[in-house]
């Protein structure tokens, strides 16, 4: 644990050294502000954040792919992953620590968005139960689209190949799954039930759930089996990279 | 079972697809010596490294290392062995310092063990003045000290160093070498190099390795006699006589076995080089032809039998035959 611990930390710093930590939390605060003016902070509407946690995927697609897209691939660019795999760590431990580095950067950039809850409270008195459970959401969310990122880092040395696969992938799930199936005519053979499993795959209709204050552990566990899917993926790339 | 060799190597094969780089070498390093593992570029020798040093694993054969078997056992390997890859790669953004706590921290070392090893490690390579500045700004020369004190940190018994002085200057290429010497006896050190001085002066045996096979192995003394004795392209037989020059020369010249005699120094004494069939035969009749001819022989000497020569003869695909 220790040892993931320090993989971790040293991730977590040295994304705070990249100017790529600055311009992707700039680029988060100014985007929901964007939602923040525009949906939520209305005079006279009532002090509800949801809109801004309900389309916070929207922005966290584009975003989350710069925070993953060097973890392994600048690894493997620069070779330090010999000296990686040749220290005493469990391909586990070396994966669970770049996760959880990234997901230490990711809370940084969900939690910059408390500016905005303060914001409102300060001009009225929005419902704290679900905001409470948007950061829930927003933190499993966060945990299945970083694990993507760390897959998609693992397979290739070029980090904007990392990044554009990663980003390409969250859009699938996130906007595309959603329209795909608006766009499965009843007509086809077990419509009903592609439909079902296109909108189970899709990110947004989750997320909707958290942020209308309402954990279901439906939800719950879309987001975990997907961080486990990747993290699992992973591994078997870095396994089998070995053998190569 | 008690074994005084470090790094046991049985019949260790790699395949990269098709190619075979490295074919069924056997060797074994003894406890606390250092040992020069020799080959040109692209001979297997960072191969066999990554293999000992569980980056990869052997596709047949086996390796142990301070005891521990690279395949079943590689986590305590890797505890067991400091190890500084080609190159040197760091992360430039962080400080000396707190990449070495890092690394200590990897290896499962606690906090003062970390302070305490960080100080000695600093120590001995030469790092206490740069411990707060930044990797990316370090020199070559530090780097690589930096990356040797890295594999030093968990004070391992085996250290496995993959040519730690490419790239540096000449007196930071002594520093390297006298850290290393220094190294012997408390580590086992294989070092892995292309540069034949380095092995002459800090290795104790050396291993001579060329596409995937191992050509030869021994001291470097050894290798050096076992040249002159093949009668490598580069030896030859020194021999210093006071007499008439020419009579000197054409004399010696007209011997059975030699081939061309070279003038070395001119004079009242001549220095010859003798090139040819150096065998005992022919010293023989030198000596003989001096004493019967009434000239003084000064010095016969078997020289110029350099590891350099033997290396190349070796490793060349044309002659190993000859040398084996």
């Amino acid at each position: 644990m220790s040892r993931i611990m320090a993989v971790a930390g040293r991730e977590l710093k040295s994304l705070f050294y990249s100017p790529v930590a600055y311009i992707v939390l700039v680029l988060y605060l100014l985007f929901v502000g964007l939602l923040f003016s525009m949906l939520v902070f209305i005079p006279g509407e009532l002090a509800n954040p949801q809109p801004m946690f309900a389309w916070n995927h929207l922005i966290l697609i584009f975003i989350v792919p710069f925070i993953t897209m060097s973890l392994l691939a600048e690894e493997y660019r620069s070779g330090r992953i010999e000296v990686l795999r040749t220290s005493p760590l469990a391909e586990m431990e070396i994966i669970l620590g770049k996760f959880l580095g990234a997901m230490g950067f990711y809370c940084v950039v969900i939690a910059s968005s408390v500016v905005f809850v303060l914001t409102l409270m300060a001009f009225g008195r929005p419902d704290f139960h679900p905001i409470f459970t948007s950061y829930m959401g927003l933190l499993l969310m966060g945990s299945m689209m970083v694990a993507i990122g760390v897959f998609f880092s693992a397979l290739s040395e070029h980090q904007i190949l990392a990044a554009m696969s990663t980003c390409v992938t969250l859009v699938t799930l996130g906007i595309l799954v959603g329209f795909v199936r608006q766009l499965v005519p009843t007509s086809w053979f077990a419509a009903t039930q592609i439909r079902h499993v296109l909108g189970y795959m899709a990110i947004e209709p989750h997320m909707a759930n958290f942020a209308r204050g309402v954990v279901d552990t439906q939800n719950i566990v879309y987001f975990l089996t997907g961080t486990c899917l990747f993290l699992f993926l992973t591994y078997v790339v870095l396994e089998s990279r070995r053998w190569r | 079972m008690p074994n005084a060799a470090e790094i046991v190597v049985q019949r260790l094969t790699k395949d990269y697809g098709r190619f075979r780089a490295v074919d069924d070498i056997n060797f074994e390093v003894a406890k606390g010596s250092v040992v020069g593992f020799l080959g040109p570029n692209g001979a297997g020798k960072t191969t066999t490294i990554r293999m000992l040093t569980c980056y990869m694993p052997p596709s047949s054969g086996q390796a142990r290392v301070a005891g521990f078997d690279v395949f079943s056992q590689s986590l305590q390997v890797r505890q067991n062995i400091g190890y500084l890859p080609e190159n040197t790669p760091l992360y430039p953004e962080m400080r000396v310092e707190e990449y070495l706590d890092y690394r200590g921290k990897l290896r499962g070392l606690n906090r003062t063990a970390r302070k305490q090893r960080i100080a000695e490690v600093a120590d001995r390579c030469w790092l206490t003045d740069r411990l707060r500045w930044l990797v990316g700004k370090l020199s070559k020369g530090y780097r690589q000290r930096l990356g040797i004190a890295d594999a030093l940190l968990h004070n391992p018994p085996v250290l496995v160093l993959d040519e730690p002085t490419v790239g540096l200057d000449p007196s930071q290429i002594r520093e390297a070498r006298k850290l290393i010497a220094e190294l012997a006896g408390r580590h086992t050190v294989l070092l892995s190099t292309h540069i034949l001085s380095e092995v002459e002066l800090v290795c104790q045996r050396v291993i001579i390795i060329g596409r995937g096979k191992i050509l030869a192995q021994g001291t470097p003394d050894e290798l050096k006699q076992q040249c002159a004795r093949a009668g490598a392209a580069g030896a030859r037989l020194l021999v210093e006589v006071r007499g008439p020059a020419d009579q000197v020369l054409s004399a010696i010249k007209a011997l059975p076995g030699v081939e061309k005699v070279q003038v070395l120094a001119d004079g009242p004494v001549q220095s010859l080089a003798v090139v040819g069939r150096l065998d005992a035969q022919l010293r023989e009749q030198i000596a003989a032809l001096v004493v019967q001819r009434g000239w003084a022989l000064r010095e016969m000497r078997i020289g110029g039998a350099t590891l350099e020569e033997f290396f190349v003869q070796i490793t060349d695909p044309g002659t190993t035959q000859a040398a084996a």
